[in-house]
């Protein structure tokens, strides 16, 4: 399918010739996508081609290529750093262009003062960290890792990470932001459109933010984020991370006022407990379970191997098997990684006798080897500027996370073994990596404060492979009915099983949630900002008339 | 190899973009934090190693073509590794180097080799060397140095000028220079003079693969009628095409050693004394091919196995090449053994060091690529204060050079034989 | 046209419809600068199917709803009918604490809980909110929040409507429907209970915030008849610190650092006659006291809870004063006449009843130009004679520290017609002189409506926009914001 000379004329005039491009295997870079083969006919890796890619410079470009979209009925398709299937068009033969705003990199404003920056979408995490340390600041970094946008997770998808515990989630993190709404108009929310600058999110009134900054966002199904100014925290550690060794272990040395430790729990009731006393006692710069995205029964295997720079994949099945690392492993199993920071030695020491209660009165405990000097570099390192995050594919190239059902630690506690089941039941055929049942990993809170997270399976599978990919659809499909089943709410899997879907069958699903209201209200919503239905499905809604009595009628 | 062999790594890309950043953990600005020069030039996703991984796999499934553009995104890139690197940060499953090399094997194959690679294609098989210079005059910057002659006489060390040394006005200087550090420390060598053939490299790196087995065998079969043991070269280049290419593609056993190595090791030993003081606040740029693909060359002829269920790895382990092992320490060490040189890095160093510019073809077919690239070191050289920016490869500083004198800037660009010499 | 309850009577029992002069006009007006006018009636739901049903008529009738959740004094003229034939939905009775969940910290409580109520309960079970300065006691929690007024504790603001975090909501569509995470199960507490659901999150459902569309609404978008509220442990120990600048710029830095490092509980910064007005009892002696105070004081609580509290708070004072070092300021505990006790309970009390009328002008801004707003509002005073002594200004950091909450109280007496007038010109010239330097007048009351919204066109379309879908009959406190 061919976008029209006029249109493709009048994009070139907008962004320069050598911005636009509808060349088709420029065009396939785009419509292949990261889980594209779970869900596409015959598992192929490439979502539905878009029609062209552009490049806008400024506001000004995406606001005129998107009037432009609007005048030949192109839907538009905004991409900052993202992947993810939904990142490309959903369906096939649909006019589409990709807008790939990797030129909106600038960082715009700096206050540090204030204590917030302003971005475009495609400054990463990593940059703004990096610049922002060096005033003794820090940002809030998504848990897909430091080369993510930031106006991808406090604007448009979801924006937790390890530190959100302390920092935050960088939806609540989000100050004033620009959107180009579908319609081509420049919105801007917050203290920002009352002309006094970025500080503030919320307002004048209700906040304009809260028509698409919910929980997922809009997932670029609904016009275009352009700026936004996040908030930044604080950064008691060095100006600039003085990285050590070689890679891929990097390890940062850890400060006297920091403490890094890997904390095992004898069974889950203990890491409920633990995470109480922890909540409670509000301790925890970072806070995550990250190490067992490996797989609990793999995890100290692939591990140690991975910080010898001379070792690989190879050497973790001789690591797996040697009795030393296996009763570590044993240690770990249930395990979450912790760094405590603090302003003075007495503050650090403190925390430190207060964790230290909370462990003995809990009966978990500080795994001794994940806390030596090389891991704990090795975790300071990762877990601060979360550079290591497509380890996620680590074993096979494959990663699909299940699962993720967020809540109370009491209520993700009744569900983990489930989890664990279900996974661990269908790794039995081989075709998925057998790491063990509890591949859980996740945010020690997806909120700012803590009390509320959920573990993300990692299910690792070969995409290479097309008897292990459809292994991984499988189990997709297992957990959707195990949670069916079980009365539990459906986690990511059901999310991205839906993007193959047709519209009726999406409509229908969501016409038997319990509160429909939600999808009435942004139907009418894309009505008055996306006219011309230039956006997808990112952005959900009912038909009008589907909702409750249409789910009846379906159900009968 | 083909690109067919990549097919399961292009279907195992995340589509993450670590290629396009130098390795995050290392990151110290938002100015000098990316990694690949094509992507920030061409901005579109297929020029970065990611992306060419899905051109090849489109091409493969045959949804597309090669057009102008393709050829554009295949060939626009310095071949420099930078993504190599930062893609193995997480995976042991991928090689995007080799499988972007591969790629341009198969367009050339199909007769997309951009027209200026041709030319130097045809150099290096008329005149033996890749910059179109007549090959009687490859011996001329040595005819005054009474050099052994191993055309003639046989010696176990040859001192491998390459190309740009050889034919470079500007630069063969550097050659001298070389030979007269080899000759104070009393090393035994030799050269080829006239007869010294271009090491093919640079023709692996544009997607060809006769040149550089042709090269190869010459060169091999020239070294061992000398009783060569030892190869020297002050060339970055030549240095990766020795070192790592000729044991691949010509099973050759030679010792190969940078300038830099070997007269680290002489200053080490006590065999070279610098004792002048060259005061000069210096930054290092590591050559691609010295630096991160400088690693041994590890003999690997295995295949996939999984372990695990699905994990992938390698019968027997295969060798990593992600930069951990490259030549780095040994040119520092030279230069803080110079008195009066003080030594700042870059931000991109070592294994994640931007590009010069010049390599993959880039310098010869898409000039402006290739100097904007170099420019972009040019700054960020500059912002570490520094008063020159020293490297080890002729061609970096030829890049280097050129970019220098068209930006104005007054940043000095040496060779690091250049500052040794100074301080003998 | 009045209108017709009686097909509400059914639901609401017809002496829960009030039309007695009196009580309609106490909803008439109320302390602010807004024109009064009265409503047709009051009336008094108790349950969640009432307000719907209400709201379902007030649609079918065409009849203005203005929900007020406080008992009075009402300060900003959000409660007061802007259009004629309103009724008013006093939502004061329907004050059920539903849950206090200790070891998730989170309660749910109507709207007509009061942070008198709500405080003493939360104590009983080892928990606190972060409550905003002195508020009334009968002010309503949920109203409170939903109008984002400033809470104490910067450390714990994580967002402007913390600790707001879902609600449950009767819309103008005359539908109910819960916010955040509440939103996406059943619409029931109860059930939600049973399933293990808290409440927590405040985002969503889905790729909406309709939390923040009921925020800072004043009632126009729907009716919130519970919301979760996120809690904290109560301190086992506290201590309370002040620290005490001729200039409010000399302690900028020093209130930066400590929003930054999130040391402290409560961090707001007073001038002398609001410290003045705020402890002493006595409105005689309060001139004599606040002579007497420095200028400004940054007010720091320390506390210490959960385990080893004594240690917590030794550290954090130790911290304190090293960092007021930093400042070259001085950390005291207190001023001859300003007790640790008054200190003590300026940070838990009530407001006292108003002695003396008072106009507010309040707004958010960054720190860095309070210095400068200061200053311009004193130079208005100077200039339309309002004694500049009298203006008491309160600095509330918010949003940890990213925001601050900037309050000008004008105390005058409102009988006096020349001041009254005087009071008029200095308001609004005050309010057009902010918002020319930056002001951000995020909850634009009265006046400051046509202000920001004449200002911020765009704003003003999309809320209109989301109003038509939420309240597409226009009845929820018609003629606020921009409606």
């Amino acid at each position: 399918m061919e976008i029209s000379r006029d249109a493709y004329r009048a994009i070139e005039d907008i962004v320069g010739p050598e911005f636009v491009t509808d060349d088709p295997a420029l065009l396939d870079s785009y419509a292949f996508q990261y889980l594209a083969e779970l869900i596409r006919p015959e598992h192929s890796h490439f979502m539905p081609r878009p029609w062209a890619v552009v490049m806008p410079r400024t506001t000004k470009e995406v606001q005129a290529v998107t009037r432009l979209a609007n005048k030949y009925k192109i839907k538009i398709k905004p991409i900052s750093t993202g992947w993810y299937h939904w990142a490309a068009p959903l369906k096939d033969n649909e006019p589409t262009l990709q807008l790939d705003l990797r030129r909106m990199n600038r960082i715009l404003d700096f206050d540090e003062k204030n204590r917030f920056a302003v971005v475009e979408p495609y400054v990463i995490c990593a940059q703004l960290q990096a610049e922002v340390m060096k005033h003794g600041l820090n940002i809030n970094i998504t848990g897909a890792g430091s080369s993510c946008s930031i106006v991808a997770s406090a604007c448009a998808y979801f924006g937790a990470g390890p530190s959100s515990f302390s920092m935050g989630n960088n939806s609540d993190n989000l100050l004033g932001q620009e959107w180009v709404t579908p319609a081509g108009e420049i919105v801007r929310t917050g203290s920002v459109s009352s002309g006094a600058g970025w500080f503030c999110s919320e307002g004048p009134g209700p906040s304009v933010r809260g028509i698409t900054r919910g929980y997922l966002g809009s997932r670029g199904g609904l016009g275009t984020y352009t700026k936004c100014a996040i908030k930044l925290a604080d950064w008691p550690g060095p100006a600039s991370l003085e990285v050590k060794g070689r890679p891929p272990g990097y390890r940062l040395p850890v400060p006297e006022n920091f403490r890094v430790y890997t904390i095992g729990a004898p069974d889950w009731d203990s890491f409920a407990e633990c995470y109480y006393g922890i909540y409670d006692n509000t301790l925890g710069y970072i806070f995550h379970r990250q190490f067992n995205l490996a797989g609990a029964d793999l995890a100290t295997a692939l591990w140690l191997t991975y910080i010898d720079p001379t070792k690989t994949l190879n050497d973790v099945e001789t690591a797996a098997a040697d009795p030393e690392i296996k009763a570590i492993n044993e240690k770990a199993r249930i395990s979450f990684q912790l760094i405590l920071a603090a302003h003075s030695s007495d503050g650090i020491e403190l925390q430190d006798k207060i964790l230290d209660e909370i462990l003995t009165a809990t009966g978990c405990y500080k795994v001794e080897r994940y806390c030596d000097k090389d891991m704990a570099e090795f975790t300071n390192m990762y877990l601060q500027r979360m550079g290591h995050k497509h380890c996620n594919f680590i074993w096979a190239g494959g990663y699909m996370g299940s699962w993720m059902q967020a809540g109370k630690p009491d209520w993700v506690k009744t569900y983990v073994p489930t989890a664990i089941e279900t996974f661990k039941n269908d790794q039995d055929s081989g075709l998925l990596v057998q790491c063990g049942g509890d591949a859980l990993m996740g945010c020690g809170s997806t909120l700012a404060g803590g009390g509320y997270y959920g573990f993300e399976q990692f299910v690792s599978y070969d995409p290479a492979d097309i008897k292990s990919v459809k292994a991984c659809v499988k189990h997709m499909e297992d957990a959707v009915v195990t949670c069916r089943e079980k009365g539990i709410p459906y986690g990511k899997e059901y999310l991205y099983l839906q993007v193959a879907w047709p519209d009726e069958a999406v409509w229908n699903a969501l016409a038997r949630a319990p509160q429909t209201f939600v999808f009435d209200f942004q139907r009418k919503i894309k009505e008055a900002f996306d006219p011309n239905g230039l956006g997808d499905r990112n952005y959900p809604w009912l038909p009008e008339g589907w909702g409750k009595s249409a789910a009846s009628a379906q159900k009968e | 190899m083909s690109i067919e062999d990549f097919r399961a790594d292009a279907m195992r890309c995340s589509r993450c973009a670590y290629c396009k950043w130098m390795p995050l953990d290392l990151m110290k600005s938002w100015r000098f934090s990316k990694g690949c020069p094509s992507i920030e030039y061409g901005n579109f996703h297929s020029y970065s190693a990611g992306g060419r991984l899905i051109t090849a796999l489109s091409l493969m499934d045959g949804r597309s073509t090669v057009t102008d553009k393709v050829r554009d995104t295949v060939f626009m890139c310095n071949m420099c590794g930078s993504c190599d690197v930062s893609c193995k940060i997480c995976r042991y499953d991928m090689e995007p180097l080799q499988a972007m090399r591969e790629l341009r094997v198969k367009l050339v194959e199909e007769g997309h080799l951009p027209a200026a690679l041709a030319k130097c294609v045809e150099s290096l098989k008329t005149n033996h060397n890749m910059l179109g210079a007549p090959k009687e005059r490859r011996g001329d910057w040595a005819k005054t140095l009474g050099i052994k002659d191993l055309s003639r006489e046989k010696a176990k060390v040859v001192f491998h000028a390459g190309c740009r040394y050889s034919f470079d006005g500007e630069q063969s200087g550097v050659a001298r220079t070389a030979v007269a550090i080899l000759k104070k420390a009393g090393v035994d060598f030799g050269i080829f003079g006239a007869t010294e053939s271009c090491c093919g490299g640079r023709s692996y790196g544009m997607g060809l693969n006769d040149p550089v087995k042709h090269c190869a065998e010459t060169n091999l079969a020239k070294w061992h009628a000398a009783g060569v043991e030892t190869v020297v070269t002050p060339c970055a280049d030549c240095y990766y095409a020795f070192k790592r290419l000729y044991p691949q593609v010509a099973g050759s056993q030679i010792k190969v050693l940078h300038m830099v190595e070997l007269v680290e090791q002489l200053v080490r030993d006590g065999q070279l004394k610098l004792t002048k003081p060259v005061t000069m606040k210096v930054t290092y740029h590591d050559p691609c091919h010295l630096g991160r693909q400088g690693e041994d060359y590890v003999p690997w002829n295995g295949k996939e196995k999984k372990i695990f269920g699905q994990a992938v790895c390698y019968d027997p382990p295969r060798p990593r090449y992600n930069g951990a092992f490259g030549v780095y320490e040994a040119p520092r060490s030279l230069l803080q053994s110079i008195p009066g040189v003080e030594l700042v890095e870059m931000e991109r160093n070592r294994e994640a060091a931007w590009c010069c510019g010049a390599g993959g073809g880039a310098r010869e077919a898409y000039p402006k690529f290739s100097q904007w690239t170099a420019g972009e070191r040019i700054e960020e050289a500059e912002a570490t204060g520094a008063d020159a920016l020293v490297s080890a490869c002729p061609w970096c500083e030829k890049n280097f050079s050129d970019s220098v004198r068209h930006g104005g800037h007054k940043l000095k660009v040496f060779d690091i034989l250049q500052l040794v010499e100074q301080a003998l | 046209m009045v209108a017709n309850i009686t097909e509400l009577t059914t639901i609401i029992a017809e002496d829960r419809f009030l039309d007695d002069p009196p009580l309609l006009k106490s909803f008439a007006q109320d302390a602010s600068l807004v024109a009064p006018l009265r409503p047709r009636y009051v009336t008094r739901p108790e349950t969640v199917e009432q307000v719907q049903a209400l709201v379902q008529w007030a649609m079918r009738t065409k009849t203005p709803l203005v929900p007020v959740s406080s008992k009075g004094p009402h300060r900003y003229g959000d409660t007061v009918p802007s259009v004629a034939e309103a009724v008013i939905v006093d939502l004061t009775g329907m004050n059920a604490i539903k849950r206090i969940d200790r070891r998730n910290r989170i309660a749910v409580i109507e709207p007509g809980v009061t942070y008198a109520e709500l405080i003493p309960a939360l104590a009983g079970e080892g928990l606190k909110i972060s409550h905003p300065l002195q508020p009334r006691a009968n002010k309503s929690v949920v109203a409170s929040l939903l109008e984002r007024q400033p809470t104490l504790i910067p450390r714990l603001n994580y967002s402007l409507p913390e600790p707001l975090r879902n609600c449950g909501v009767v819309w103008g569509t005359g539908e109910v429907a819960f916010t955040g995470e509440a939103g996406n199960g059943p619409l029931s507490l109860d059930e939600q209970w049973t399933r293990g659901q808290s409440q927590l999150a405040a985002w969503g459902p889905n790729a909406t915030d309709l939390m923040r569309l009921v925020t800072g609404a004043q009632g126009t978008m729907g009716i919130v008849v519970w919301a979760s509220v996120k809690l904290d442990l109560l301190p086992v120990v506290r201590k309370v610190f002040t620290i005490a600048a001729a200039d409010i710029a000399q302690v900028t830095d020093c209130v930066y650092k400590l929003t930054k490092v999130g040391l402290g509980d409560e961090v707001f910064v007073l001038n002398r006659a609001r410290l003045s007005q705020m402890v002493e009892a006595q409105a005689g002696r309060r001139a004599a006291l606040a002579a007497a105070l420095p200028e400004w004081t940054l007010v720091v609580g320390l506390s210490g809870a959960a385990l080893l509290p004594q240690q917590r708070l030794a550290v954090q004072e130790k911290e304190l004063r090293a960092l007021a070092q930093e400042f070259s300021l001085t950390v005291g505990e207190g001023y001859p006449g300003v007790s640790r006790t008054d200190l003590t309970a300026m940070l838990d009390g009530f407001c006292r009843p108003d002695e003396r009328a008072h106009q507010d002008i309040f707004f958010l801004s960054t720190l860095d130009k309070v210095a400068g707003h200061v200053a311009s509002v004193q130079s208005v005073a100077l200039r339309y004679g309002y004694p500049v002594a009298d203006m008491e200004i309160y600095v509330q950091p918010q949003h940890q520290g990213v925001s601050h909450h900037v309050e000008f109280r004008l105390p005058y007496d409102a009988a006096d017609a020349r001041q009254a007038a005087m009071m008029e010109v200095v308001y609004h010239t005050a309010s057009d002189k902010l918002i020319e330097e930056g002001a951000y007048f995020s909850r634009p009351y009265g006046y400051w409506s046509e202000l920001v919204y004449g200002r911020d066109r765009n704003s003003a379309e999309i809320l209109r926009t989301v109003k038509g879908i939420l309240d597409p009959e226009n009845i929820l406190n018609p003629g606020k914001l921009c409606f």
